[in-house]
């Protein structure tokens, strides 16, 4: 894993700047434990002064810190797409393994469900949730509806991974000692799809920040905990562009933009990485 | 018969060169190979998958991508006189002779065909400039087409429409429509089985005698250089190491590769146990040094660990490269 | 042509099953909710103004119908299930008393007008470079488009769309960046209308094309970079077939039947952009009508854009799979 890392830190350039990326974006997470304002509060500093030394991303016209303000939201938001990552990997994991190992009628039902939860478009529904349950609306309970609707894709991906170890050798041998379909799963599979878990992961992760940001910007959520949404959220109700006042737009917009391209291009060296084509010449067996 | 080379290839060499998260990989896949094809005959190479032989073939036939490159030596064709090799050809002058002059036949016939294009279509983009009108030549190549007993309705099936053996012969009349000097065979039987196999063979000697064209075949099958092929040159490990006449080859091999390659032959009434190579090819990227079969010959001595045996003409038209044969000879 | 007809009907079905999953999900969604939706929309409308009686009971009846609780579990899905077959969301409470569907039906050219343009547009411009990309990998100016294309294919719709409302709307304000044609024109087939139209439709089809670019851009250009390699696509080159020929029939034709199926994948999430798209440029299409619905408590018109929405992209997405043998002659009926 160590000698991964390094390779491709030293040898890629979309995992270089990626990772750069991240790097600064939870650097800013972590400065929020030591955060001098609580997030919530309003009006702690003098409202809509203009970055400064005092105030480096200036303050917004509720009287918050931008800079410090950041901090919070972005941890948020991060958590949320992490959450929303992990809980649907549960379900693309168990759908795309099961369906890719079993084939036949399950896989056939499996898939159609699976190619529908492609094809409905999520916005409407994610809005109608908000719409029924109100002030109800958790960021919890957004993440849950979230990983239920957001998995379908990479359960696609992972099936097609598994229908080829299903070939392979090693799984007739687990059949034949006697494991059961969730030992084989389990034991046998999931290491290998690991791989294309992790840059799915991070695909993911875009997908719902992504969700999560426009839903609160439209305030269908609970804006009172900071995100980088709620803040763009608040700004737009302060009409902060046409005061002038562009550094609470813009600092919210630059970060949450360093963490869409880092996580993509996370992904993009990953995939790189895994696709057999260039691990074959990476190991030098390119010659035919 | 010993007419002029169509074809001359003089030391060349090609390479694959990697640089990949790091390794750099520099593999000789084709290493100082020198021989003639003569005009109008059959021209065999034959050596195990990975001793270079595609690599070869597509460095003759001016093919060569990145990761492959094109090292030293020359491969000339008599009807490109002036120039070294294809690979470094004008354009232009390449295109004019693709196909009219040299044309070529791949091993996997369902891949060389565009998957989502007629045949008639596949036709019309390979030969339509070389022959003249639209309706001549639509004419032309359903006439050729019965030569290889296919019916002109093929000419609008897409490739997944034809069985196997059709799509063999569609890519061999392809091949041969515009009456080509030269024709590179890359192991075009080979995923066939042996009855279509047969009937192709015997289709390609037809067309060739017919046609008065030279063709280096390429396959690691010795029966079929048996049946098809006049001279035969044998690949190791991205060198040629043994060339004769097919017959004199299968009758009087010199070369203890090649002597390994006919002994393990099947033969009708032959109960004698096969013999078997010790060891595997070497990998081209990490070859042993001085003769590359030295580590799995049964005759090595001390210099074949340290030089590379030069190709020594030991009788007529019979060349080999091992420094035991050459020193018995002397 | 049989095999056609199967393959279609396997398509249909699958067009039927997602449209029959997609409304329950609606169903189970408005079902679930704790309050009574009912109750609590009247009240909301009557207190909006004066309201006939008789207006307030067709609304609570088509309500009662959408969401009631009243009734046999299965009486309640029929009557949900009869409503949408016959697309009649009742009265919006909104715009009262205008059906939903009639609202519907009014934004309904707009997001069709915009989604299929700008869709067309991006997919064709993405794919076209893309494959140039793929096949003159040392081109510089290629090179850097997929530079761009990197960093902007992941940043999501709404965070576009605002950077252009800012460029546009305050630091270089050439285009109009709000509604979908100048207020005081009246509308018809004229050439001020429409181009005020097409003015107007600028900056949301700009983001929509900026944002969906990206994605098809670097698809193809690592398809296109995988088919080279292919063996007809060598077998061309070794016969000489002209490079523009290659590059069109042997390239970007054995890549156009992948990124055909990925469009059909990716149309529920470009709806999605487009919603946000549209409330962002104000855009009078279904996507402003949904925010706006929600802002205005307006049961009916949301449980209806939400429906007509998923029918209307589960149709695009059954009409590209219908045209998908086209492309590829290889029809697959497994």
């Amino acid at each position: 894993m160590g000698a991964i890392l390094k390779d491709l830190l030293k040898y890629n350039i979309e995992f270089r700047v990626g990772s750069m990326l991240i790097a600064i974006v939870l650097v800013m997470s972590a400065l929020s434990f030591v955060s001098p304002y609580p997030p919530s509060d309003t009006f702690v500093v003098a409202p809509d002064a203009p970055p400064s030394a005092a105030h480096w991303f200036g303050t917004t016209s509720r009287g918050q810190d931008v800079f410090w303000q950041l901090t919070f939201a972005i941890r948020n938001t991060l958590a949320f797409g992490v959450l929303v990552a992990m809980l649907s990997r549960v379900l693309s994991l168990s759908i795309g393994l099961l369906a890719g190992y079993k084939g036949g009628w399950i896989d056939r039902i499996l898939m159609s469900v699976n190619d529908t939860f492609i094809v409905i478009p999520l916005f409407p529904i994610l809005i109608l949730f908000y719409f029924v349950l109100r002030d109800s609306m958790s960021t919890l309970l957004l993440a849950v509806i979230m990983a239920c609707l957001g998995w379908a894709y990479d359960a696609r991906l992972i099936r097609s991974v598994a229908m080829s170890l299903k070939a392979r050798e090693f799984t007739q041998v687990s059949i034949y000692s006697g494991m059961t379909t969730r030992e084989i799963l389990v034991r046998e599979h999931l290491p290998y799809v690991m791989p294309i878990v992790f840059s799915t992961t991070m695909n993911n992760m875009n997908w719902s920040i992504g969700l999560e940001v426009t839903l609160a910007v439209l305030g269908f959520m609970d804006i009172n905990s900071p995100t980088i949404g709620g803040m763009l959220y608040w700004a737009n109700q302060h009409t902060a562009v046409v005061a002038g006042i562009w550094w609470w737009i813009a600092f919210p917009i630059a970060l949450v933009v360093a963490a869409f391209v880092g996580l993509f291009l996370l992904a993009v060296s990953m995939n790189e990485y895994i696709d057999p084509r260039s691990r074959l010449a990476r190991m030098g067996g390119g010659a035919r | 018969m010993s007419a002029a080379p169509i074809l001359q290839v003089r030391n060349l060499r090609a390479a694959f060169r990697t640089h990949h998260f790091g390794v750099r990989r520099d593999v000789p896949a084709v290493d100082d190979i020198s021989f003639d094809v003569r005009a109008n005959e059959i021209y065999g190479l034959a050596g195990e998958s990975s001793s270079g032989k595609t690599t070869l073939i597509k460095t003759i036939a001016g093919v060569i991508k990145p990761p492959l490159e094109l090292v030293g030596g020359s491969a000339r064709f008599a009807f490109l006189p002036d120039c070294e090799s294809l690979a470094q050809a004008s354009p232009a002058a390449v295109a004019a002779i693709r196909w009219s002059k040299l044309a070529y036949i791949m091993q996997g016939s369902m891949n060389v065909l565009n998957p989502v294009r007629r045949i008639g279509k596949t036709f019309e983009d390979f030969a339509l400039r070389h022959i003249g009108s639209a309706g001549d030549f639509q004419q032309r190549v359903e006439a050729h087409l019965q030569r290889v007993r296919l019916e002109p309705s093929v000419l609008r099936s897409y490739p997944h429409e034809l069985s196997g053996g059709m799509r063999q012969r569609v890519t061999i009349a392809l091949a041969t429509i515009c009456a080509p000097d030269f024709i590179i065979a890359d192991e075009p039987t080979t995923a066939l089985d042996v009855i279509v196999q047969k009937d192709v063979l015997a289709m390609m000697r037809d067309i060739q005698g017919a046609m008065g064209a030279s063709i280096l075949f390429v396959t690691h099958d010795m029966g079929v250089h048996a049946a098809l092929t006049d001279r035969l040159g044998i690949m190791y490990a991205g060198r040629l190491v043994e060339e004769a006449p097919t017959d004199v080859i299968f009758r009087g091999a010199l070369h203890p590769y090649t002597r390994h390659l006919i002994a393990s032959l099947p033969r009708i009434g032959d109960r004698s146990e096969r013999k078997s190579l010790t060891g595997v090819p070497p990998n081209l990227a990490n070859a042993p040094p001085g003769c590359r079969f030295h580590p799995r010959c049964p005759l090595a001595v001390d210099i074949c660990r340290v030089q590379a045996p030069a190709m020594t003409e030991l009788a007529t038209q019979h060349r080999v490269a091992c420094h035991v044969v050459t020193g018995e000879a002397a | 042509m049989g095999d056609y007809i199967r393959y279609a009907m396997k398509r249909l079905g699958q067009f039927v099953l997602v449209v029959f999953i997609g409304v329950n999900l609606a169903y189970v969604i408005t079902h679930a909710t704790p309050i009574d939706p009912v109750e609590q929309s009247i009240s909301a409308s009557t207190s909006f103004g004066n309201a006939a009686p008789e207006a307030i009971a067709e609304m609570r009846r088509s309500l009662e119908e959408l969401y009631g609780l009243k009734g046999s579990w299965s009486e309640q899905y029929l009557a949900f299930w009869s409503r949408v077959i016959r697309g009649d969301f009742g009265p919006s409470m909104s715009a009262f008393p205008t059906p939903v569907s009639s609202l519907i039906a009014r934004a309904m050219p707009w997001t069709i007008g915009l989604l299929v343009t700008s869709t067309i547009i991006t997919w064709a411009l993405g794919n076209y470079l893309g494959a140039l990309a793929g096949y003159h990998q040392r081109s510089r100016a290629l090179k850097a488009f997929g530079l761009a294309a990197m960093g902007l294919h992941p940043v999501p719709y709404y965070i576009v769309a605002l950077v252009l409302l800012i460029v546009f709307g305050y630091v270089w304000p050439i285009l109009p960046i709000s509604g979908g044609a100048a207020m005081n024109m009246p509308q018809g087939w004229n050439w001020p209308y429409v181009a005020s139209v097409l003015k107007h439709s600028a900056l949301p089809a700009l983001s929509l094309i900026l944002i969906g670019l990206g994605s098809w851009f670097l698809g193809m250009r690592s398809l296109v970079s995988n088919i080279i390699t292919d063996d007809h696509v060598v077998y061309a080159e070794i016969g000489g077939v002209d490079r523009r020929r290659i590059l069109r029939s042997y390239v970007m034709r054995n890549a156009l039947a992948p990124q055909l199926t990925g469009l059909a994948m990716s149309l529920g999430g470009i709806f999605n952009g487009a919603v946000i798209t549209e409330k962002v440029f104000g855009y009078p299409g279904v996507g402003t009508l949904l925010v706006d619905a929600v802002y205005a408590g307006d049961y009916g018109l949301v449980l209806g854009v939400t429906t007509v929405s998923i029918v209307g992209v589960s149709l695009g997405v059954l009409i590209i799979d219908l045209i998908y043998p086209l492309i590829d002659p290889r029809v697959q009926v497994d």
